[in-house]
This record gives C-alpha cells, sequence and structure tokens, in this order.
C-alpha cells in the first residue's frame, strides 16, 4: 500500500511486522497491508496522533496483537529458536547492549574530562571502539530475531517494568510533548554538536559549520531509521549516552570559556594558551630565560649598571649568590645590579655552605669592542667622544643610571 | 460464559454473513460485527480470518482508492464463499437448535 505512516502508528506496525516475520513474504505483505490499513483507521479514532501507550491500550501490544492475528488467520505458530537457546539469545544481546551503553560511554567521559591531549585521545578511541564492538557483538548476539527478545527473559522483564513505572509517573500530556517536541530537537541537537565537535577539532570555522548541518541530517536520518528497525538501538542508545554527556560538557566548555579537560588540551594544541599556562615569569630573550647581565662598556670593560625599563622600574632579577642559596634572608631576594654574582663550584664541582664562593666575572671570554659600531666618529674639532672620556679615566665601580622618563 | 470464546467458533460464519450484501474492507467488516452486536470480537482476529478465508478461496479481494485517505483492500464472497456461507449457515442453525432442545430439556427437567 502507498501509506507513509508516522510515529506510533509505524512503530506499532513495525513491531508487528517483526512478530510475523516468519511468514512467507508474500503472505506477510499482504496482511500488512490490512494491518497498516486498521491503524490508520484506528489512529483516526484518536483525533490527533495517538502515543504508543495509547495504541498498545487500544489493541494490546503488538505481540498480542500479531498473535491474534495468527490465530485467526490460521498461520502456523511462530517458528523461534528452542526454548533455552531463544532466552540465551536475548540475554546475550542485552548484556553487550549494557556494556556498549556503559563500558563505553565511561571511557568516551573519561577521555573528555582527561588532563592532556594524548589520554584524550586514548580514551575516546577505546571508549569508542569498545561501543561499537559491543553494540556490533549485540546485534549479531539476536541472529535476527526480533530485538524486543532481550525483554523475554526474567531480568529483562524486571527493567522494562521499572522503565515503564518511570515513563508513567510523567503526565500523558507531558509525555506527548516530549516525544513530538522534545525528540526532534534532540535528534537536531545531538547531531549538530557530535558533528560540529568533531569538525571542531579537525577543521576551520566554516567545516565545523556544515559539518554541524550534515550532523543533523545524519541523525534525524538515523532516528527515523531507528522507529522502523529497532536493532539500530544497540548503537544509538549509547551514542545517546555519550552524546547526553558531551552536550552538556561542551556547553559548560563555550560558556566557561573553554578552560578545563579536552577543550584545554584542544586549545594547547592550537597555540592559544591564554587560559591555561601564565605567561612565563622572569626575563626572556625570544624564549630563553635570561638568569645574568654582563655588561661591558665600549672597549670591553666588564662594568657594574643598574638596570631600568622604559617606565622606570628596576629590572631585577632573583639574587644567586652565596647569600641567596645559603640562608642570609634579611635582604631583598631580587636586585637590578647587574651583574649578579653567581656561585662558583670548587675544583670538584661541589659547593658548600662553609666553602662557598661567588663571583660577578663573566664565566666566558669577554667578546672584543666592536669599535666600528660602538665607536662613535671622533668630531670635527678632535675633541675626544664621550667613549674616548670614559677610557680616559676608567672607573670600573661607575653605575650607569638610566633616569626614568616620568 | 465468556461471549468471546464462542466468537472463537463463529467468527467466519459472522464474517461471512456481514459481506453477504455488500463488500467491505477490513475496518468497515470489524465495524458491522460491532454494529450486529458482537462487540467483543478481537480487531486482529477479525483481520486474520479475512486472511483465512481469502486463502482458502473464498473471499475475492481488490484495491480501492478513498476519498480520505489511503487505498483500501475490499474483501467480498465469491461462489465458494456463498457456498460455504450456505453450508456454514445449515451447520450453525442446527447446532443452534440441538443446543437449545438440550437447554429446554435440562430446564423441564
Amino acid at each position: 500500500m502507498n501509506t507513509t505512516l508516522t510515529g506510533a502508528v509505524a512503530i506499532y506496525l513495525a513491531q508487528v511486522r517483526a512478530e510475523l516475520s516468519d511468514l512467507p513474504p508474500g503472505e506477510l505483505e499482504d496482511v500488512l497491508e490490512d494491518v497498516s490499513g486498521h491503524l490508520t483507521e484506528v489512529a483516526a479514532e484518536f483525533g490527533t496522533e495517538p502515543t504508543i501507550t495509547a495504541l498498545q491500550e487500544r489493541l494490546g501490544s503488538p505481540r498480542q496483537y500479531a498473535d491474534e492475528l495468527r490465530t485467526a488467520a490460521g498461520y502456523p505458530p511462530r517458528t523461534e529458536p528452542a526454548g533455552q537457546g531463544h532466552l540465551d539469545t536475548g540475554w546475550r544481546a542485552l548484556r553487550w547492549g549494557l556494556i556498549a551503553g556503559t563500558v563505553g560511554p565511561f571511557f568516551v567521559a573519561t577521555g573528555i574530562f582527561a588532563w592532556s591531549r594524548d589520554e584524550t585521545a586514548f580514551f575516546g578511541m577505546l571508549g569508542f571502539a569498545v561501543l561499537f564492538v559491543s553494540a556490533s557483538l549485540g546485534v549479531r548476539a539476536l541472529r535476527g530475531s526480533d530485538p524486543r527478545t532481550v525483554l523475554d527473559n526474567p531480568r529483562g522483564a524486571r527493567g522494562a517494568d521499572v522503565v515503564r513505572g518511570w515513563v508513567d509517573q510523567i503526565p500523558p500530556n507531558i509525555r506527548t510533548e516530549l516525544v513530538t517536541i522534545g525528540q526532534p530537537v534532540w535528534w537536531v541537537a545531538r547531531g549538530v554538536i557530535g558533528a560540529g565537535g568533531f569538525f571542531a577539532l579537525f577543521g576551520a570555522t566554516s567545516v565545523t559549520v556544515v559539518g554541524s548541518v550534515a550532523g543533523a541530517a545524519v541523525s534525524i536520518w538515523i532516528g527515523r531509521k531507528t522507529q522502523r528497525d529497532r536493532r539500530w538501538l544497540w548503537y544509538v542508545v549509547p551514542l545517546n549516552i555519550v552524546a547526553a554527556i558531551a552536550i552538556p560538557s561542551f556547553l559548560a566548555a563555550a560558556y566557561a570559556g573553554a578552560s578545563f579537560g579536552f577543550f584545554n588540551n584542544y586549545n594547547d594544541y592550537r597555540g592559544s594558551n591564554s587560559n591555561y599556562n601564565p605567561p612565563p615569569s622572569g626575563l626572556q630573550l625570544d624564549g630563553n630565560q635570561v638568569t645574568n647581565i654582563y655588561p661591558f662598556d665600549a672597549q670591553g670593560n666588564q662594568v657594574d649598571v643598574r638596570l631600568y625599563d622604559q617606565d622606570g622600574n628596576p629590572i631585577s632579577l632573583d639574587l644567586q649568590d652565596c647569600a641567596a642559596n645559603y640562608g642570609q634572608v634579611s635582604r631583598e631576594s631580587k636586585s637590578n645590579e647587574f651583574p649578579q654574582a653567581v656561585v662558583v663550584p670548587d675544583e670538584n664541582g661541589d659547593t658548600t655552605e662553609e666553602t662557598c664562593k661567588d663571583s660577578t666575572k663573566a664565566p666566558f671570554a669577554p667578546p672584543p669592542a666592536p669599535a666600528t659600531r660602538t665607536t662613535p666618529a671622533p668630531l670635527p674639532n678632535g675633541r675626544p667622544s664621550a667613549a674616548a672620556s670614559a677610557k680616559a679615566s676608567p672607573s670600573p665601580g661607575v653605575t650607569l643610571t638610566v633616569k626614568p622618563t616620568r | 460464559m465468556d461471549t468471546s470464546q464462542l466468537l472463537k467458533g463463529v467468527l467466519d460464519l459472522a464474517v461471512l454473513a456481514v459481506l453477504r450484501d455488500a463488500d467491505g474492507y477490513g475496518y468497515d467488516v470489524l465495524r458491522r460485527l460491532r454494529a450486529a452486536g458482537l462487540e467483543e470480537v478481537a480487531d486482529a482476529s477479525v483481520y486474520g480470518t479475512l486472511r483465512r478465508l481469502f486463502a482458502a478461496g473464498a473471499l475475492t479481494s481488490y484495491v480501492q482508492p478513498s476519498e480520505e485517505g489511503p487505498h483500501r483492500k475490499y474483501y467480498g464472497l465469491n461462489k465458494t464463499g456463498r457456498e460455504l456461507l450456505a453450508r456454514s449457515t445449515e451447520t450453525w442453525n442446527h447446532f443452534a437448535d440441538t443446543m437449545s432442545v438440550l437447554l429446554l430439556e435440562k430446564e423441564a427437567a
């Protein structure tokens, strides 16, 4: 029949079809034509689109419906895997489903909140691997039987009762709203965030936008597909659990400025460290730590100076002489006088408190004075330049003082 | 006594009877049975009965478009169906008479 059924009616029909799946294909299609017509008429009785619960109250469960039909039509009893094997099938499929739905998402969540990029990748991959492998094992354990056989054992039935109890707590009108409004919203949200998040890791913004839209479309398609073939549930339920963990995390991260776990790792990778790594302290030159400064005058003589920046703030470094290393505390720990004295190890390469020596002597050979650049040419009147006069009266203890500009 | 138990035995006859005067689609048959007073009839068993009678060659089947929705599959009696209805009616009448007599004798006794 050329009817397109939607929602609860389609689900109910699919479940009846699953119950009758052992019929010869031709007869199955013929009888389902009738059933589909019947469900359409029954749905029309309700006025609005009925919920699955309403349909079940009116017609009995899909299994009861199919059994009635089978008896009245004189079809042979359902051919099922014999007794115990049937139970085992259901339980095994359910067990793999449970593993896919708990262990997989657990590792993925561990990955999301892990502090290093390597861990994120490792646990994320592990989680998804566990999820997909157990889900496929679950579907395989079904061996083509109706997915609802998983509830045909004591544990499964008890679980179903518990869930039905929770669902019954929700007022019927809210339940309808949840399904009619909540479900499409959820489908779109999980698709957009899932695909968007994935592409945001590996692609540019435009790729992310296109990826999100595609993700939403795929997610809706999967949702519709799952309504028809319930075996998809083995994959969809665990993935939904992952999405239920990931979506709040993404939203929280977007709100809080992407400053934890996975998002932080992501930022590090992309070269932005605004939130996590504090700016390095101390004095740096091209990224290397500067621990001491050895000033030389134009003639290559080491001189003592005090350093200030353009605002008149002293450029100070931590003291590293013997006093700083061995206890003397009643003084500033920093100084802007350079060169600073540093500890000189004794001939054995050791230093002790008693024998500690420190020195301001440069630990390298002073460079030859670059005469052409640093020595100004003599003035036309033959008077020596400033540098020359400094040479005339060398004063090793001179302190150069840079005046603050304000 | 549960009417639905009795119905199981005579549902064939009831379905044939409501199709005697006019062809009908499944839901239509269901409605006619209910209107005739067979309230307890289960939806699915009517559809199953139609399939069985069709498979037994007692019914014809054809699809007709409807104004307000999907196409509908109609069922109607063919020659075999009419003969089956006649035979079944006889059987039923005989059975019903026997039962009536039996129950009357009991009452009298």
